[in-house]
């Protein structure tokens, strides 16, 4: 596998979206290629970060109890 | 002789597996409506419509399935008749022009791993988002922020995987660059763009 061929395949390695031989066969060329490496490892934080960032807001209080209201009557 | 609690009434179990199985899922549901409509005026009521709706057709939801995609599909629908025509976007992020990885090419050397990232604050990145034409936001906020499987993506907005994977792609693309942008503004990275 070339450095090419494995950043096609960058998100879906991330999203775990392959199969697991695919997935091995971009396993092997990270460990063996430092700068694939580091760039899967950049767009990874990048995610986390996202996932992170917007999962701090929820639902506000006021809209939960007003919906417990309307469908139990409470 | 002992007294035994009365049997729960088909009602009281209606409640409480839409308790388990439904209302578990209201932060997904109220973060995908605020970046639909873009205020949580209209937000609000997509959730308490949406949860309406699956109250009264739960008979309808196979107990034990996928809620969270049931549940979705019912406020995306209800978000598209009714809620679609007045929400208001900037959509001045452009992922047409983007070019792949360039973030990482100009970081690489300066900060490989993205610790940039950690000094960008929460509202920026809601605005950032809040900015991506509809398709990609949507297709952004269900994967990055849901957790939702491409193949659940595809069944939920009736498209291709191809097509799931390619607005993820742009999406994230042109996100990243927003903020990095954002970030070099602020200089929270020095940044080799002109």
């Amino acid at each position: 596998m070339n450095c090419r061929e494995c950043e096609d395949q960058l998100y879906e390695f991330l999203d775990k979206e392959l199969t697991p031989e695919a997935e091995r066969e971009i396993r092997q060329h990270l460990a063996e290629c430092h700068p694939c490496g580091e760039h899967f490892d950049f767009e990874g934080v990048f995610l986390q970060f996202l996932r992170t960032r917007c999962r701090a807001q929820g639902a506000p209080p006021e809209l939960k109890h007003r919906l417990l209201r309307e469908l139990f009557g409470e | 002789m002992a007294t035994s609690s009365p049997a729960p009434t088909p009602v009281d179990q209606k409640r409480a597996s839409f308790e388990q199985e439904a209302l578990v899922h209201l932060d997904t549901l109220y973060r995908v409506a605020l970046r639909l409509s873009g205020n949580p005026a209209d937000a609000d009521d997509l959730v308490q419509e949406t949860m309406l709706k699956a109250y009264r057709s739960w008979d309808q939801y196979q107990k034990g399935t996928n809620a969270k995609g049931w549940l979705l599909t019912i406020l995306r629908n209800s978000f598209i008749n009714e809620y679609r025509r007045r929400s208001r976007h900037p959509e001045t992020v452009d992922v047409d022009t983007i070019e792949p990885f360039a973030v990482f090419g100009d970081v690489q050397d300066e900060d490989p791993q993205g610790t940039f990232f950690d000094r960008i604050v929460d509202d920026e990145v809601l605005r950032a988002i809040d900015q991506l034409p509809e398709v990609f936001r949507e297709t952004l906020v269900l994967s990055d922020v849901e957790g939702l499987n491409y193949q659940e993506i595809a069944k939920m907005l009736d498209v291709p995987v191809g097509t799931v994977k390619s607005r993820l792609f742009r999406a994230r693309q042109a996100l990243q660059a927003k903020l990095y942008d954002y970030a070099v503004s602020m200089g929270y990275i020095k940044g080799n763009r002109p």
